[in-house]
């Protein structure tokens, strides 16, 4: 196990028996007894007081977990190559995170981190792993360093959709901690037993996915491999007597400046949110300065990294008084558009579920030097996992692509990544 | 964007670019401004804000009070402090 | 020479009167120990989420009310950015894009009558920390009690002409918000602050000169000299050109009695607005809205008339009395329980204020309930509590509330568990004032030869072995009785 993938916990919770995990932590969950560093030098180190809901909920129920994992800074960029304690490589050489490199290597069963820009699915997505982003609001994100409030939600990643669903059962529920946080029977519904109980019920979002359509627009932009897999997955979901079909050009117009007024938003609230870091309180502090503004910009200046200082010059940018009309409230205008367009899809006639399908990068692996040629991937090609965070839809990778349904269908997406998994469409193409 | 102006953003959020720095910053703001140009062809003139992908209303806490943490555990991590109190550069008023 | 006008605006800062702080849970007292009442959210570390108290809304309305302002159903927070060093996490939760109140007034009065003055709106908001300037270090110290405590910001229309409207406005604004108990309102305490927006202009004219911005006025007489500097200096500049008059934010220093043009370059800043995605709308419905409107207080004035009117008071104790929302209820609790007005005026103007005067309390701070109070004259009235042994009994209960203790239901239970009860035992009486007679002859019988002030001494003597726990008056008659035998 590489250094920076995985740092172990001093006195890790046991596993109370054998059906439990072991899970890993990524570096924007808190917890008290290992440091919490978000991936930058501004937080390396940094002992919180008290631990995420999330780290509680786990070993309350038996679980193991096992230490913190790495993830690029802030946890905002495209594969976690902005760490401050390195990128992680894969056996194949290719670009990934050190929660796929963990998984991969088998040594957690889980792991549950912060998806604020989809890094985490695209490394799943580029690992035959299962990625789940929940529905907004169904797990308490009390306890996680904030970057971008509005979308980001707690995710699970894990090598079979039954492990991710098995966490998650663990982790959905009302928290009076987070003012975004459910009420607790809406938390239950992506459960496994709330999504049986009302799939017995005839209630829409735990109905089998019956219709998918394919966010052709987004598709187009992605190379003729990624291409290839959405084609596999397509005729495999069609031999599952699954209707497929695409998104209305309409839907397609706007899905595609999804990633454009999500980079508005999220830019805004991380500047907002990573104000608070500025040498004086704790963390990364510069040695030499005469007064306070010294102290504030050394500090940063030498703590952050280039994409971060991007994203924050940007965020504060688009909140400037001359702009905020044409940026930040425009892109919140988006945002209802985006999900009204979404609603539209789902919209269903009959008693199954219709979600939507997209990549969820524009390739089937990524080397440093594309990280290095391009250091906005991360603004570019979360185009195709904007729409899902800018919403708060719940979003499933698996199979190396991407499903995004109506809200509280989680289960039932869970339920699809057997069918979306490689396995299963290369059987068909043999 | 241009020089000055990033220069007065870098002041304002405590961040000091290096000239090099300052070069790769004005193209990727001049690709965020065509970003913008998109943007604004789409028509969002009845269109409600979205704050929250999940409304709700009233999300309030009844008031008491509780001071389940120390003072020397929350000054524990910082880098500067005396008496109970952080410690900073004198601020001139 | 030309005539000119002051048009002057404020901005007035007011803590709430919560328990706990507005977005976290921390005790609302920024008096004590430096950094203990703070969590890792008022200190600026990551991790909490904001949830915010449903208090600082319910005295938000009321402040709005009592104002006479829109409230809006639906108001939210914003987030605005900046850096200092009593500000940890480099944002305020605010709100800037829908206040909870809108468009008011509140009547002054002046030399001309009475006058409205305009609010423009009412915002909640969390106050930042305080810094102590140690010269020794050359350093500052940061405290965070007073980070995320809840204050409602006041902002006036620009209709304040002079410095004794400013003040007459100040003053009525406080008298309204502590009738309400939406806060202490004390200068000297910094629980309410006011910013001072001043320019002058030729009188008649209806363009706005140069304005100049005053923070953190903590007094009302400093608050009067600063207007009077600013006016003079504005006028100054117009006139003779001394200086050139910019848009700015000015110190003020009371010692020197000069403002000044203050350095901080954030001042001028763009805060970077934006609304807060933890924090839901609050959207307030008619039940809600209803139910504060029902427990507003009657204003001081309309109180002050009932008192004159109905109640009989005269126009001095209506006064007294309505000065404090504390004295009022504790006169209309007094009166509930049965005392005579006038007796319960004169006790709490003479007797409650002056425990709490010795005490360095305000009035606003008396812990007497009226009904407490109207048993207590009541037992006094009864002569079954001396007068000496009731005042006793009322800075007891001064004692127990600065305990933390409560004040007890039954006076009568309590004036006779400590002891101060008269006693009803007329055998006893009579055995004193037997025993008094036997051991002063000489006084008495001056008494039965005419001299009426030789009762005194033998009453005093009786007064003294009873310890003073008698009806004086029954004393008074057994006495009297006894040496006409």
């Amino acid at each position: 196990m590489s250094e920076n993938t995985l740092f172990i916990a001093e006195n890790p919770s046991e596993k109370a028996g054998a059906d439990q995990l072991t899970i890993g932590l990524d570096d924007l969950i808190l917890t008290q007894d290992m440091p919490t560093s978000a991936g930058s030098k501004m937080l390396a180190g940094f002992k919180s007081l008290f631990a995420a809901r999330v780290d509680e909920r786990l070993r309350e129920a038996g679980h193991h977990v096992a230490g913190k994992v790495n993830i690029g800074e802030f946890g905002f960029d495209f594969l976690g190559e902005t760490s401050y304690f390195g990128p992680v490589v894969d056996a194949n050489g290719n670009l990934t995170t050190a929660a796929s490199k963990l998984l991969a290597d088998a040594a957690v069963d889980a792991v549950v981190g912060l998806d604020v820009n989809g890094a985490q699915a695209r490394a799943a997505a580029l690992s035959d792993q299962v990625h789940l982003k929940p529905t907004y609001g169904c797990v308490s994100r009390f306890g996680t360093i904030a970057v971008a409030c509005s979308g980001e939600t707690i995710d699970i990643t894990a090598s079979s959709a039954d492990v991710a669903q098995q966490v998650l059962d663990v982790l959905a529920g009302h928290d009076d901690s987070d003012g975004t946080s459910l009420p607790a029977s809406e938390c239950a519904r992506i459960t496994s037993g709330g999504s049986a109980e009302a799939a017995t019920a005839g209630e829409a979002f735990a109905s089998p996915i019956t219709h998918v359509k394919v966010a052709r627009g987004l598709l187009d932009t992605a190379d003729a491999d990624t291409k290839q897999l959405i084609d596999a997955v397509i005729d495999n979901l069609n031999a599952q007597g699954i209707a497929v079909s695409d998104t209305t050009a309409e839907t397609d117009a706007l899905f595609a400046v999804g990633n454009l007024a999500w980079n508005i938003l999220m830019c805004a609230e991380l500047c907002n949110n990573e104000n608070r870091f500025e040498g004086m309180k704790y963390g990364y502090h510069t040695q030499k300065y005469t007064t306070i503004g010294e102290l504030y910009t050394k500090s940063r200046t030498e703590a952050f990294g280039i994409l971060t200082k991007t994203a924050v010059l940007y965020g504060s940018e688009v909140l400037a008084t001359d702009n905020y009309d044409r940026c930040y409230d425009k892109a919140l205008r988006i945002r209802r558009l985006i999900s009204e367009a979404f609603a539209k899809e789902f919209a269903n006639e009959d008693a199954g579920q219709t979600v939507v399908l997209l990549p969820a990068c524009a390739k089937r692996s990524y080397s440093l030097a594309d990280v290095e040629a391009n250091p906005y991937l991360a603004f570019e090609e979360n185009r195709f996992t904007a729409p899902a965070a800018i919403t708060g839809l719940p979003a499933l990778a698996a199979g190396g692509v991407q499903l995004v349904g109506p809200a509280f269908s989680d289960a039932a997406l869970l339920r699809m990544a057997n069918i979306l998994s490689p396995a299963n469409c290369a059987g068909k193409e043999a | 964007m241009d020089r000055e102006t990033l220069l007065d953003l870098e002041h304002l959020n405590q961040l000091s670019l290096t000239p090099q720095e300052q070069d790769e910053m004005l193209a990727f703001f001049a690709a965020r401004e065509a970003d913008w140009e998109t943007l604004a062809q789409i028509d969002t003139e009845n269109v409600e804000r979205m704050v929250h992908v999940r409304p709700m209303v009233n999300v309030l806490r009844e008031d008491v009070a509780s001071q389940p943490f120390s003072r020397e555990d929350l000054l524990a991590q910082a880098p500067e402090s005396m008496d109970g109190y952080w410690q900073v550069p004198q601020i001139l008023q | 020479m030309t005539a000119y006008e002051t048009v002057i605006g404020l901005e007035v800062h007011v803590e709430l009167a919560t328990k706990s702080k507005i977005f976290c849970s921390c005790t609302n007292g920024s008096d004590a120990e430096p950094n203990t009442h703070v969590c890792p959210a008022c200190c600026g570390m990551p991790g909490m989420l904001p949830v915010a108290n449903r208090q600082v809304i319910n005295l938000g309305m009321t402040a709005g009310m009592m104002l006479n302002c829109h409230i809006n159903r639906t108001t939210t927070f914003d987030k605005k950015s900046y850096y200092y060093p009593d500000l940890p996490a480099s944002y305020q939760t605010t709100q800037w894009f829908a206040p909870i109140a809108v468009n008011g007034y509140v009547t002054i009065q002046t030399e001309d009558g009475p006058k409205d003055i305009r609010v423009k709106q009412i915002h909640m908001e969390e106050d930042a920390g305080k810094l102590v300037h140690d010269n020794w270090s050359y350093t500052s110290l940061v405290d965070f009690n007073r980070t995320s405590v809840p204050l409602i910001e006041i902002v006036s229309q620009p209709d304040l002409r002079s410095a004794d409207e400013v003040v007459a406005y100040l003053e009525r604004l406080r008298s309204l918000l502590r009738f309400a108990k939406v806060s202490g309102a004390r200068m000297e305490k910094g629980t309410m602050r006011a910013d001072v927006n001043l320019s002058v202009r030729p009188a008649g004219s209806t363009e706005l000169g140069v304005r100049t911005e005053m923070k953190n006025m903590a007094s009302i007489a400093a608050i009067r000299r600063a207007i009077e500097y600013e006016t003079a200096r504005h006028i100054d500049a117009i006139e003779n050109g001394t200086e050139e008059l910019v848009q700015e934010t000015r110190g003020w220093n009371d010692d020197a009695g000069k403002s000044f043009a203050m350095r901080n370059k954030e001042t001028a800043g763009d805060y970077r607005y934006f609304p807060d995605p933890n924090i839901m709308p609050i959207v307030i419905d008619d039940e809600w809205y209803d139910n504060i409107h029902a427990s507003l207080p009657e204003l001081p004035e309309v109180k002050r008339e009932h008192y004159v009117e109905s109640v009989g008071l005269s126009d001095y104790d209506a006064d007294m009395l309505t000065q404090s929302r504390a004295f009022c209820d504790c006169f209309e609790g007094a009166m509930a329980a049965g005392a005579a007005p006038k007796e319960a005026a004169n006790w709490i103007i003479t007797n409650c204020a002056g425990v709490l005067n010795k005490r360095g309390m305000t009035s606003d701070e008396l812990p007497v309930p009226g009904s407490a109070l109207g048993q207590l004259i009541g037992l006094v009235g009864d002569g079954k509590v001396s007068n000496a042994n009731g005042k006793r009994l009322l800075e007891t209960l001064f004692d127990l509330d600065a305990q933390g203790e409560s004040i007890p239901e039954d006076m009568a239970a309590f004036a006779e568990a400590e002891g101060l009860l008269n006693s009803s035992d007329t055998g006893a009486l009579e055995a004193v004032v037997a025993a008094v007679i036997a051991a002063d002859p000489e006084t008495a019988q001056a008494y039965r030869d005419g001299r009426e002030k030789a009762l005194n001494p033998l009453f005093g003597a009786c007064m003294k072995q009873l310890k003073g726990k008698c009806d004086t008056q029954v004393l008074r008659n057994l006495l009297i009785e006894e040496l006409k035998k």
